[in-house]
């Protein structure tokens, strides 16, 4: 049981920035902190408010009691031979802007993360599994269901051979791609590749991304941001075109006006300065089945899993790492293949997105963490099955 | 509610099986890139308690009050009984948290020296330094009371390389522990941020291999979890792991005189003159193997109990021969500047898998930059393959202090 608290106070002005944090929520800290604030800008004391706190009234031992007995019996039963961590996080933040009313708000998320052992064609094997979701009393049978997927018999995997590929991204994990290609290079202040293509289409006219935040059903999802704006979804991709980025208060401020905040300040803690940052990275559904997607793959991948992925902005060059894979040979499922890592260019590889999306959109539970700068904040996503073409593959280890 | 009174309702509730942790820290810390900047003051608190009652609980929180209210959740559960480990005794002198100056104003000179180092093609787009001080107290049921505090300059430097329409982003980490070494950052910084602006791939397929310092860092840093494991891969059990001149040690009493859970640092030989001596052990592994603790039970927070975990990890030579005579020694091979994704070390299947930048040497000399290469093979002949090290020796952190030397691997395979 950890129970920790932090107050931080912010000033920023003319491209300089000071926070003063104590990890502590009470009137001493607070004035601490200001005090610290004040002994470094020379500035007078800014007003203070009282919000109206969410109530976030911790179940603690009960909560846990409860996930524990539901927990239990679905591992027993689907991965009797686990090494599982689960957390239940218990988040009330509250945010005194400078200007605009005070907010609070509160998020109870759960991870279940870990190895098991399950059962392959010719032996035992151990398997990562990863799923994140906000707290909700459904999520039991959400877990059961892909934990049963996850333990399901496998053939022996082959390696995977270096090369060029075509690949489908199944399951959600497409969410993973463009969390990578898009929503990293988006966040206001990024350089990357895509910076000055406003409004410029780099996809095909099927391609509909948003970052919502407001989608609470995932992992990434909350009312309010760290720095008290309310966030929009915003829309990064319309039919292939850039359309949108993700800002702060911060970010607008050093933009002179030119561009409001839409509630992507995250900090992972108080201490933290809010950085521009995406949260759910949604992608809209197309009409095509998954048969026909095969059939247009014809030769390439089909990837369910992606458990790590990397952007560097300032080349555009992106890895994607995938624990296991399927061969597909003349539009069906063949050899399943080890772990291996996809890499590409942001632009090239947008363009590379085959119009056809699948018709069904899943949410991709294993991605539940984003670092960048240091800061580990929440994130998830949904996606189609979508078809990518000419990535690089090699084999991870 | 004071610490005092946690201790009394610590014993109540798991009388001679309980450990209470206290944690103190500063820190100032700042980022320039550019004409932004950014200046934080952090100053956290926290306490943290282990007991048995006799289920196995841990608690953590900002303040002796939220502790307590902590404990009464913790307590609720049902966990099954576990026996809790031998404490350590002592006592050492109460300590005060020191005061501490504000980090340098460094970016300047860096962007300087980057810029220096590369011929104009690589330019500082951030640095952030900080530095903190913390103070640490262990008390525990068998009359323990030690405390100890420690001081840190840590920061990070990012770069970016452009040639032409070609970039690359570059970032290197560093602690100090005295005066910095601002020339080997900017040179480490340079090569990372422009080697791989070449497109070169790597000419050969076989040779020597020199391994710059964060590169054998992030070696040692793969290989450390075989001396925390109850039960390492076999391959790892081998007698002979290094080379006869080589020693691996890990010695956290420059860092701090007592582990997190109160044990005294001591210098532990995991690796002796190539053959493996010993292992690191935390309370519970301690316990569990019956060895003696060695002082490696780590708290990486006050927010997790401790786990078993190198502190202070280095090799050791004998006969250490200066870099310029490291290179002097390849005949044909290739330098590892820095690694361009994380090392991939499968222990279990003696594999390793490293993608690095950096530059072909040919009878000792620089011949040209590889864009990106790749080494594959076996841990096990990997270390064995280590001929030298230097002597000069960079502790980075990650997480834990590691030793980072420039070292010499007398065969490697190329991709």
């Amino acid at each position: 049981m950890v129970a920790t608290e932090g107050l931080a106070a912010r000033w920023r002005r003319d491209g300089i920035e000071r926070i003063a944090a104590i990890s502590r929520a009470d009137e001493t800290a607070l004035r601490e902190s200001v005090r610290e604030l004040l002994s470094g800008a020379g500035r007078g004391a800014p007003p203070l408010r009282a919000a109206e706190r969410s109530t976030l009234e911790s179940e603690g031992p009960a909560s846990a009691e409860r996930w524990r007995r539901r927990l239990s019996p679905l591992l027993a039963r689907h991965a009797p031979r686990h090494r599982f961590r689960w957390t239940l996080v218990e988040a009330l933040r509250d945010v005194f802007p400078a200007r605009g009313e005070p907010v609070s708000h509160a998020r109870r998320r759960i991870s279940l993360e870990g190895d098991f052992t399950a059962a392959s064609r010719r032996r035992d094997e151990s398997r990562r599994f990863s799923f994140h979701a906000p707290e909700t009393e459904s999520l039991t049978d959400e877990i059961r269901n892909r934990l049963a997927r996850a333990a399901e018999p496998r053939e022996a995997p082959v390696p995977v051979s270096e090369g060029a590929t075509d690949a489908i991204l199944a399951a959600g994990s497409a969410a993973v791609l463009f969390h990578e290609i898009l929503s990293h290079p988006l966040e206001a202040g990024a350089a990357s590749p895509l910076t000055g293509l406003s409004e410029a289409k780099v996809a095909c006219g099927d391609l509909e991304v948003r970052d919502d935040a407001m989608r609470l059903d995932l992992f990434g999802g909350y009312e309010w941001d760290d720095e008290g704006t309310r966030p929009r979804a915003v829309k990064l991709l319309d039919a292939g075109r850039l359309v949108g980025r993700l800002t702060s208060r911060a970010t607008a401020a050093a933009a002179s006006g030119r561009e409001s905040s839409n509630g992507h300040g995250r900090r992972a803690e108080a201490w933290d300065p809010p950085l521009p940052r995406g949260s759910n990275l949604v992608v809209s559904a197309g009409a095509t089945t998954g048969e026909e997607l095969l059939r247009r793959l014809g030769q390439g991948l089909w990837i369910e899993e992606l458990d790590a992925g990397s952007v560097e902005l300032a080349s555009g060059s992106f890895r994607l790492r995938f624990p296991r894979a399927r061969r597909v040979r003349r539009g069906r499922l063949a050899d399943e293949l080890g772990a291996g890592i996809l890499a590409g260019e942001i632009l090239p590889s947008l363009k590379a997105i085959e119009t056809g999306l699948g018709r069904e959109v899943h949410a991709y539970r294993a991605l539940g963490w984003c670092a960048r700068s240091g800061q580990v904040v929440p994130v998830q996503g949904e996606a189609p099955d979508v078809l990518i073409r000419g990535l690089a593959v090699r084999a991870a280890g | 509610m004071s610490e005092i009174s946690l201790e009394r309702r610590l014993e109540a509730a798991a009388p001679g099986a309980w450990e209470l942790y206290r944690k103190e820290g500063s820190s100032r810390e700042t980022w320039r890139a550019g004409r932004e900047r950014f200046d934080s003051f952090r100053r956290e608190t926290g306490v943290a308690a282990r007991w048995w009652d006799p289920a196995p609980r841990f608690a953590a929180a900002g303040s002796p009050e939220a502790l307590s209210r902590a404990m009464g959740l913790a307590s609720e559960p049902a966990v099954g009984p576990a026996s809790p480990p031998a404490w350590p005794t002592g006592t050492s002198a109460a300590e005060d948290l020191p005061e501490f100056e504000s980090p340098p104003e460094l970016a300047e000179e860096l962007g300087r020296l980057v810029a220096a180092e590369s011929r104009g093609e690589a330019t500082l787009s951030a640095l952030t330094l900080r530095r903190g001080v913390t103070l640490e107290r262990v008390v525990n049921a068998r009359g323990l009371d030690v405390a100890w505090k420690s001081e840190a300059t840590t920061g990070v430097a990012e770069a970016v390389g452009r040639r032409g329409s070609r970039s690359c982003e570059a970032r290197a980490v560093f602690r100090w522990d005295a005066a910095g070494d601002l020339t080997g950052l900017a040179r480490r910084l340079s090569d990372r941020a422009t080697l791989p602006l070449s497109d070169r791939a790597s000419p050969i397929d076989r040779g020597e291999w020199l391994l710059d310092v964060s590169v054998t860092a992030a070696l040692l840093a793969g290989i450390a979890p075989l001396f925390v494991r109850d039960d390492p891969p076999p391959w790892a059990l081998r007698a002979d792991v290094l080379q006869p001149d080589l020693s691996l040690v890990d010695d956290a009493t420059p860092d701090a005189p007592f582990d997190g859970e109160g044990t005294r640092s001591r210098r532990v030989v995991l690796v002796e003159n190539g053959i493996r001596r010993g292992e690191l052990h935390d309370l519970a592994s301690a316990g569990r193997s019956g060895a003696s603790p060695t002082g490696h039970g780590v708290r990486r927070s006050y927010r997790t109990p401790p786990t078993r975990s190198p502190r202070r990890l280095f090799l050791e030579s004998i006969r250490p021969r200066p870099q310029r005579d490291l290179l002097a020694t390849v005949r044909r091979g290739l330098f590892a500047a820095a690694l361009t994704t994380p090392l991939l070390c499968d222990l279990e299947n003696d594999r390793y898998e490293a993608e690095f930048t950096g530059v072909v040497v040919v009878a000792g000399r620089a011949q040209g930059p590889v864009a990106a290469a790749r080494a594959r093979g076996r841990i096990s002949e990997l270390l064995r393959r280590i001929a030298a090290i230097a002597p000069e020796q960079e502790f980075l952190p990650s997480p834990y202090p590691i030793g980072g030397t420039a070292a010499l691997v007398e065969r490697a395979t190329f991709l």
